[in-house]
Order: C-alpha cells, then sequence, then structure tokens
C-alpha cells in the first residue's frame, strides 16, 4: 500500500473513532456519578438547648404545679422528720422521697439532709452559718460552700447562658445551679455523644477505597 | 502597516494550514491525542457539573494530582532556560538552533500548568476575580497572585521570542537584537522565578510543617532542572528522528551534563531532607514518615517515593557513569529521571503535606477515574499543542515555508522530505 | 514528515488529492462533532452562576444599593430552591467590640451538640457533610493533635481517662488564611471576625491548605439542605446557603452575635463549657475569665497565628 493511502485509512478511521466517541459523549452524558452514602440527619434531641432540669423558680415562672414544694402536705409542722442510717453508716431514703438519689460530695460526705434543708422550715433551706435561703434562690446556698463557683458563676463565666451578650440589645439569659446539677447529687450526669463526622470519601481517619466516579 | 499585517495573517494561515497536513503517523499521533484530549473534556464537563467531588481530594486532602502535575510543569517550563543559557551567556554553537525547540516546549508546559490550576478551581467562570483593575489581584500578599503573574508573564514572553524568532526567519531576515535578547535575558531570570515562586507557595505555609521547610525551594530547583531537559533531551531524539531537522551528538551531550549535574544536587539535597526529618525525630516529620515508611498502618505512598527514589539512584549512576555517553542509556537515564521526579514532585511533595491534616487525622488520598482522564487529557493536549509548534516551525526553520516560496504549492505531508540539510561537524 | 524513498503512487493525482482533501475535511468535521458532544454534561448545568452572580462586584465594592439588590437576589434564590423566604441581612461589625471565645476544657464532656447546633444554624450542607467543629477526644496529659481521636461513639460522654477538645476557626489576629487568599475573597473584619464573601471565592482552596487548624471547608459539590431544617435567619457574609465550589467555615455566627446574640453552639452546651463575648468591655464574662484564670492555650501558638480563640481550665 502507498503512503497516500495508507494515509486516507487512518483519515477514515480517525473519522469513524471521532464519531463514535461523540455517540459516546452524548450517551453517557446523563450518567450521574455515585452520589456516595446516606448520611442520616441527625436526631434532634442533640439540637435541643433547654435546661436539663427544672428549678422551683421555673416552675412559680410557668405557673405550674408546686405541690411537690408543698412539704407540709405530708410532714407535720414544727416536727423535723428524723434521719435513719443503716448498718453502713448510709442514709436511709424514705419510699415517698425514692427519687431520690443521694450523691453529693465525694464519699457521700454531704449527705446530711439538714445540710441544706431547714429542719424548722421545710419550705425553705438554710446555709450552714444559719441564714434562711428561699427555693428560689439556691445559688446564695450553694455558693455558701462552692465559693469560686459562684463568684464565677457571678460573673457569667460558670454555668450556661444564652440569649444576649449585647445587654443594650436584649438580656442574657441565666441559668441556675440547679438547671444543670441535681442538688442530690450534683455531678452532671453522662450522655450520649451525638454522630462522628463522616468524611467525604470515607470514614474520617480510616482508609476506604475511593468510589470512583466515571 | 495594512501590507505588515496581510502579510502575517498570510503567516498564520499557512502555519494553522501546516498544522493539519502530515503522514499518516502524524495523523495517528494527533488522532490519539485529540482522542485523549476530548475524554479529558468530557471528564472536566462533568466535573464541572458535579463539582470536586469527582475527584478523590476532600477537605483533608485538598489538592491532588492536579497541583501535583501543575508542579511538576512549571519545573519543565522553567528548564527551558537551561538550553537558553548556554546558547546566549556562553555562546553555544551546538544548541543554538535548538533553542527554540525548548521555548516551544516552555510554551507547551505553561499552556499545561495553567490548565492545571484552572481544572483544580472550584469556581473557573470567576477567573475574572484575579484580573487586576476589574477584580482583586491580592499582590503582593498572596504567593498565588505571584504565581498568577509570573507564569503567565512566562508565557508572553516565550510566545513573543519563539513568535519572533520564526517569523524573522519566515521572511528570511535577521532578528532585530532589540526585539528579542533583552526578552531573552528577562526570560531567563522568569524561569528561575517561576519555579521559585511555585516552591514558595508551598514554602509559606507555617501550618504545614513538611512544606515548611526552605530546602523546598532549592529542591524544585534542582529536580527542574534535572527533569527539563531529560524532557528537551527526549524531544530532540524524536525531532531527529521523524525529520531531517540537523540535532548533533554533541548538541544532546551538552544537555546531558546538566541533567547529570542537577541530578546530583538533587539527590544530595533529598538526602539532607531525610536526614533532618528523620534523625531529629520532632513530631514535625510525621508527614515525612507517612511518606516514607507509612504512619498507623496507611501507608498508600510509601511504594510511590521508594519508586521514585529508585528511579533517581539508578539514573542518576547511569549519568555518572561515561556508559551514559551512548545515546541509548541517556534515553534510559532520561525516561528514569522524568518518571522519579514526576512521582517525587507530585505525590512525593504535594499529597503528604496534608497528610495528616493539622488536626492529626490521617485521611488517604487516591485520584479518582474521573480526576485521572482529567490529568490525561490536559498532557495529551500539552502533547498536540508541543506536536502542533514543531509542525509549524521545522519547516520554518529548514525554510520549506518561507515568504519567498509564497504561493507555490504547500507541502502535502507524504511527500519525500527536502534534502537534508549539509551537516558541517563531522561525527 | 519522514524522509522516504519516493514511489510512484506519490505523484498524486488530481483525484487522489481531492479525496484526501475531502478526508481530511470528514476528519476535521468528525473531531468537531466529538468536541461539541464532550460538553453535553454541560447541559445539566443548572444555574451554576446567573449573569446577575457572574457580574456581582466585590463586598467591598457595594454600594448600599447594590447590596440591597443582592439582598433580593439571594432571597429570591433561596425561595425557589427551599420555598421558604428568608431574611437576609449585611450586618456590619459594632464599634468598641472585638470578639473573643473562651472554652472551658475542664468542663467539655465531648457530646459533640455543639457541631450539630452549628451546622443546623449555619445552614451547612448535611451530605455531604460540611461541619466547622471538630472534637477531638485527647488522652489525660496532652496537647497533641495528633494523638485525638475524631471519630469515636459513646454510649456514655465524658470517657474516663480522656478531655475532649473542640476546635473551630480560631478567628486568629495574624490569620494566614487571609494571607494567601489571591483575590481578597477573604478578610478579617474589625470586631476580629474573618469573613468569606461566598460570591467572590474563586475555589482555589489555598486557604484550606494554609490554616493551621483545619478550620476550612469547601463545597466539594452542591450542598444539600433539608428544607424543615433551613434557618432563615441569615447573613450575607455569614449563614445564607453557598454555592458549589466555595469555602466556607466558622464566622462565630455572624447573623447572630452581630445582632447581639451569642453563637449557637455556645446556647447549646449542656454543660456551659463555652464563653464568648466582647473583650473590650471590662464586664464582659470573657473578660473576666482572662482576668481570673490562670492558664489559657492559644493552640498552636508557636504559628504567630494569635488566636481569639482561648482553652483555659478551672480546676
Amino acid at each position: 500500500m502507498s503512503n497516500n493511502t495508507v494515509t486516507q485509512y487512518w483519515l477514515g478511521a480517525l473519522t469513524v473513532v471521532f464519531l463514535g466517541l461523540g455517540g459516546f459523549f452524548i450517551v453517557n452524558s446523563a450518567a450521574r456519578p455515585a452520589t456516595g452514602k446516606k448520611i442520616p440527619l441527625v436526631d434532634v434531641k442533640f439540637l435541643d438547648r433547654t435546661a436539663s432540669r427544672r428549678t422551683y423558680a421555673d416552675l412559680v415562672k410557668a405557673n405550674e404545679d408546686l405541690s411537690d414544694y408543698d412539704c407540709y402536705g405530708c410532714h407535720e409542722k414544727g416536727k423535723p422528720p428524723p434521719i435513719r442510717y443503716d448498718a453502713n453508716h448510709k442514709i436511709i431514703v424514705p419510699k415517698e422521697h425514692s427519687d431520690v438519689v443521694m450523691g453529693h460530695g465525694s464519699h457521700d460526705r454531704n449527705n446530711l439532709c439538714y445540710n441544706c434543708h431547714n429542719e424548722q422550715n421545710l419550705l425553705t433551706l438554710q446555709v450552714r452559718d444559719g441564714r434562711e435561703v428561699g427555693f428560689d434562690n439556691i445559688p446564695q446556698l450553694c455558693g455558701s460552700c462552692h465559693g469560686p463557683n459562684l463568684r464565677d458563676w457571678e460573673a457569667g463565666a460558670h454555668g450556661r447562658t444564652s440569649g444576649y451578650w449585647n445587654h443594650s440589645l436584649g438580656a442574657a439569659d441565666r441559668l441556675s445551679c440547679a438547671n444543670c446539677h441535681n442538688p442530690h447529687a450534683p455531678r452532671i450526669p453522662t450522655r450520649e455523644s451525638a454522630p462522628p463526622p463522616h468524611s467525604l470519601h470515607g470514614p474520617a481517619g480510616h482508609t476506604a477505597p475511593h468510589e470512583t466516579t466515571p | 502597516m495594512i501590507t505588515a499585517a496581510r502579510n502575517y495573517m498570510i503567516f498564520i494561515r499557512r502555519c494553522t494550514r501546516i498544522a493539519f497536513v502530515g503522514d499518516w503517523r502524524y495523523y495517528a499521533w494527533m488522532g490519539l491525542l485529540t482522542v485523549i484530549s476530548l475524554l479529558g473534556l468530557n471528564a472536566y464537563a462533568k466535573q464541572l457539573v458535579h463539582g470536586l467531588i469527582v475527584t478523590g481530594m476532600s477537605d483533608e486532602v485538598s489538592w491532588g494530582v492536579y497541583i501535583a502535575n501543575f508542579t511538576f510543569l512549571v519545573g519543565v517550563a522553567a528548564a527551558a532556560v537551561m538550553m537558553v543559557i548556554p546558547v546566549y551567556i556562553y555562546d553555544n554553537e551546538e544548541l543554538h538552533d535548538l533553542v527554540i525547540f525548548g521555548e516551544l516546549l516552555a510554551v507547551a508546559a505553561i499552556i499545561m500548568c495553567l490548565a492545571f490550576v484552572t481544572v483544580d478551581l472550584g469556581r473557573p467562570d470567576r477567573f475574572w476575580h484575579l484580573i487586576p483593575g476589574i477584580g482583586q489581584l491580592n499582590f503582593p500578599r498572596s504567593m498565588l497572585s505571584w504565581d498568577v503573574i509570573v507564569l503567565n508573564g512566562y508565557l508572553l514572553l516565550n510566545v513573543h521570542i519563539c513568535g519572533y524568532l520564526l517569523y524573522c526567519r519566515y521572511q528570511n531576515r535577521k532578528p532585530g537584537k532589540w526585539f528579542y535578547i533583552p526578552f531573552v535575558f528577562t526570560a531567563i531570570i522568569w524561569a528561575v522565578s517561576i519555579h521559585t515562586v511555585t516552591a514558595f507557595l508551598y514554602v509559606g505555609l507555617g501550618g504545614r510543617p513538611f512544606w515548611n521547610a526552605s530546602i523546598v525551594g532549592p529542591r524544585f530547583l534542582a529536580s527542574a532542572f534535572t527533569a527539563g531537559p531529560a524532557i528537551i533531551i527526549l524531544a530532540l531524539q524524536i525531532i531527529r528522528h521523524f525529520t531531517n531537522y540537523r540535532i548533533t551528538d554533541k548538541a544532546l551531550l551538552t544537555l546531558r551534563s546538566i541533567v547529570q549535574v542537577s541530578m546530583i544536587i538533587n539527590v544530595f539535597l533529598l538526602v539532607c531532607e531525610v536526614f533532618k526529618e528523620f534523625y531529629s525525630g520532632t513530631t514535625h516529620g510525621v508527614s515525612a514518615r507517612y511518606l516514607f515508611v507509612g504512619l498507623h498502618g496507611y501507608h498508600a505512598l510509601v511504594p510511590w517515593i521508594w519508586t521514585a527514589i529508585t528511579l533517581n539512584l539508578v539514573a542518576m549512576v547511569i549519568l555518572v557513569l561515561p556508559v551514559s555517553r551512548s545515546l541509548r542509556w541517556l534515553d534510559v537515564a532520561c525516561v528514569l529521571s522524568i518518571v522519579g521526579i514526576w512521582i517525587e514532585k507530585g505525590m512525593g511533595l504535594v499529597i503528604p503535606g496534608f497528610i495528616p491534616t493539622p488536626l492529626g487525622a490521617i485521611v488517604e488520598y487516591v485520584p479518582s477515574l474521573n480526576e485521572t482522564l482529567v490529568c490525561l487529557g490536559i498532557w495529551a493536549f500539552g502533547l498536540l499543542c508541543y506536536t502542533i509548534f514543531l509542525r509549524m516551525s521545522v519547516p520554518i526553520l529548514q525554510g520549506r515555508i518561507a515568504k519567498s516560496n509564497e504561493g507555490q504549492p504547500e507541502i502535502q505531508g507524504d511527500e519525500p522530505a527536502a534534502t537534508p540539510l549539509p551537516d558541517p561537524l563531522p561525527h | 514528515m519522514t524522509p522516504t524513498q519516493p514511489t510512484l503512487d506519490d505523484k498524486t493525482s488530481d483525484a487522489s488529492m481531492s479525496r484526501r482533501n475531502f478526508l481530511r475535511g470528514a476528519a476535521a468535521f468528525g473531531g468537531l462533532t466529538a468536541l461539541a458532544a464532550s460538553l453535553a454534561p454541560l447541559r445539566q448545568l443548572e444555574d451554576f452562576s446567573s449573569s446577575e452572580q457572574f457580574l456581582q462586584k466585590y463586598y467591598k465594592e457595594l454600594t448600599p444599593d447594590d447590596m440591597t439588590k443582592v439582598i433580593s437576589r439571594i432571597e429570591r434564590e433561596v425561595q425557589k430552591e427551599y420555598g421558604i423566604r428568608p431574611h437576609v441581612r449585611d450586618l456590619k461589625p459594632m464599634d468598641g467590640v472585638e470578639f473573643v471565645y473562651c472554652l472551658n476544657l475542664t468542663r467539655c464532656i465531648g457530646c459533640r451538640k455543639c457541631v450539630h447546633a452549628c451546622v443546623n444554624e449555619n445552614n451547612q450542607s448535611r451530605n455531604p457533610e460540611i461541619q466547622y467543629i471538630r472534637v477531638l477526644k485527647m488522652p489525660h496529659g496532652s496537647m497533641d493533635v495528633e494523638k485525638g481521636d475524631h471519630t469515636y461513639e459513646a454510649k456514655s460522654v465524658p470517657e474516663k481517662g480522656f478531655f475532649y477538645m473542640p476546635v473551630q476557626c480560631q478567628q486568629c489576629q495574624n490569620p494566614p488564611c487571609v494571607k494567601v487568599c489571591p483575590v481578597n475573597a477573604t478578610w478579617q473584619e474589625k470586631d476580629g471576625i474573618t469573613v468569606i464573601d461566598y460570591d467572590w471565592c474563586i475555589g482555589c482552596r489555598y486557604c484550606e491548605a494554609a490554616c493551621p487548624y483545619w478550620a476550612r471547608r469547601f463545597n466539594f459539590t452542591k450542598p444539600e439542605i433539608p428544607k424543615e431544617r433551613l434557618n432563615p435567619n441569615m447573613a450575607y457574609l455569614g449563614n445564607r446557603p453557598r454555592k458549589q465550589g466555595v469555602m466556607e467555615k466558622c464566622h462565630f455566627c455572624i447573623q447572630r452575635t452581630r445582632a447581639g446574640k451569642y453563637p449557637a453552639c455556645l446556647e447549646v452546651c449542656p454543660v456551659g463549657a463555652r464563653k464568648f463575648g466582647n473583650i473590650l468591655d471590662p464586664e464582659s464574662e470573657v473578660s473576666y475569665i482572662m482576668r481570673e484564670k490562670r492558664v489559657f492555650i492559644q493552640l498552636k501558638e508557636e504559628m504567630g497565628t494569635s488566636p481569639r480563640f482561648f482553652y483555659y481550665f478551672d480546676k
């Protein structure tokens, strides 16, 4: 075959290849690359920003049932309820108060009800020096032992805050001690962690064969 | 004025025409490159629609083979100067007529560089934000803005030098010294600057200790001056094989000594770097550890870097031995150094900078098929450009396309080539 | 091109010549067809860039009139896409305000609620996932992030023997990301927040490489935000939905903080580990903390970035 004929064959072949390639592009143009994995939407419980507990003050403000705080509905006035201990010197929580978990202070050191409750008037609390404190003024009570925390809390450095940092535009919404801490067991309970991150092509920190997307 | 413009248009028309004319090998080669380029273009169209998610990149490894190839090709472009220096500074006669092929290679390489940067952009439609005046070029603070300027400047310089010299040859008149010599010297300095600036792109990032090392700049230059002339050696031999353009062995051997010295420096700098990273044992060496020996069970790059080091060492040994005075061995050494440096600059420099992330996570990177097609497409397009440049320039330099033969029958492609030029130097 | 011996056939006849010219034309035509066809996927390009957006000026060059138009365009686009009319504002920094964030490592329990509150507030893409906050689970005694676990999952946090360190944009006084941006698409405002003009970013990801805190995120594809979780209270430099191919990052909830409110990550924190405020106001929580607490950690202090984000301990 002469060079000239070979060239002509090649030109013809190229035309066919080009047209075929064009056809392939058209047919293939709608193919979407694989969209990867499904990531479920995060559970709304992890978005919740309400306080974990409600205090006496919250109930009063919301005009709700305060029967839990009506101590003299059951107890007798002027007759402080006695505290009983078991053989291990652990306090026996009466069954009427079975919701109370005693866990304040390490080694159960703070296990006397009357360290905080006022035995003379169950409707109030009392500081160790005898000052009476209302249920709506818990920080005064807690701060009598946890001084540095009270100081931090007053400055806004301890505890949860929401609302406005700029007080000329709106009020900051401060939570009080019992909004987060259970006074009977103040350690913040552990909780479930929200879902971990998903990296673009595989789990973060692991190697996953990359899905090719032609 | 009008005549000059008309003459220039005829020149352009004849050059364009010759690009589409050749024998069957030419058509087969160009056809292949066109097909690969189009596959790449198609892959890029998909990337434009769906976003960079079709690549293997992620927030953890946010630059991949696009930037790796870009970095390598900046080196190739810069290395064109290695032929210019002997010619214009030391008056090396052998290389004189070959300089233009080096500069054309620089043009093709810069075109590829710009293409690689463009495909890496998330919003290429906003490229105009880079244009001073209508956009906001953050010059001189951002090293990327320096890179934009030096790359485009280098492209313009080389296009001007090549275009001017070729047009003069076409008209068979002596080039006016003031029209190109100042540009040639500017280009020499500029070539060093494009590579230094590209190195500084990485070196300037304090948050990435693997890159934040002053040796990166010198290593860039050493490896560029190895890979660039190596590519030119191969290109010249291909030109010599397919055309009867006179290229002497002596010219190739001059380039060999450049590759030889650069490769030795390159390997020496590698040793310096490896020593620093491993002997001191600081936590800043984690990326290097990931690259060379793997980290916490992740070692995707380990085979790559050891391949690169092996290739470079073998190439260096061949280059140092007298055996590489034989062109066959020289070719082997050139291929080995090109591949070795490509790996070392790409997978070996860009990717490990991202692993682990500044927060210590290890996410590995593997280029996707779509990304690979885009890369192949750009390489094919670059080769297509270079082939066209050679197809135009060789007949012009040989005087087969000249003002004097305007209007006479044009080259058809299959006709026997003109008689080879006499070779004044016996070898 | 190769020097070959002339043969008889090379004396090309006119017919052969014209046939070859025809075939050259055919090949060129085929090539052009394939070129056009290779661009076929572009038909799926939805509003990649409306001309209005393509021509939009740089944020700092927008006149108040321009900004009104831009905001109404954004509101229109969001309404079209999500069926919800958003309220987009261009909130400016306040005088005499410089924001500082303090995070109490003694308190943080690693629950990751801040991560998801942030995603929800700031309209981040859910799939693929973009999150501004990364929580590291760290073994006691070390501040080396390389020892951190990013993907821990636990029924019960905090776990014994670990502390938790959330990392987000540190709002550096000397931000490396701003320095490297080739088009000034990201800059530091006078209240200390480093912001991004999402309509100006070209998506080169240089800032992502420059950030020592891995705080920047790229939209690798069109973000996916479920309609029911769209936050319609938006700011131009803040949480308005982003486009494919641009960077984003934590901006201290500009849409909230420049209106005087606390950021979303702070409000959701169940243990009050996060504190935020105006460091120029001596009465603010952050000023108190800086005055009263002893040890602060600016992450990677040796980088010279001087973060406005401080980690501290209180026991």
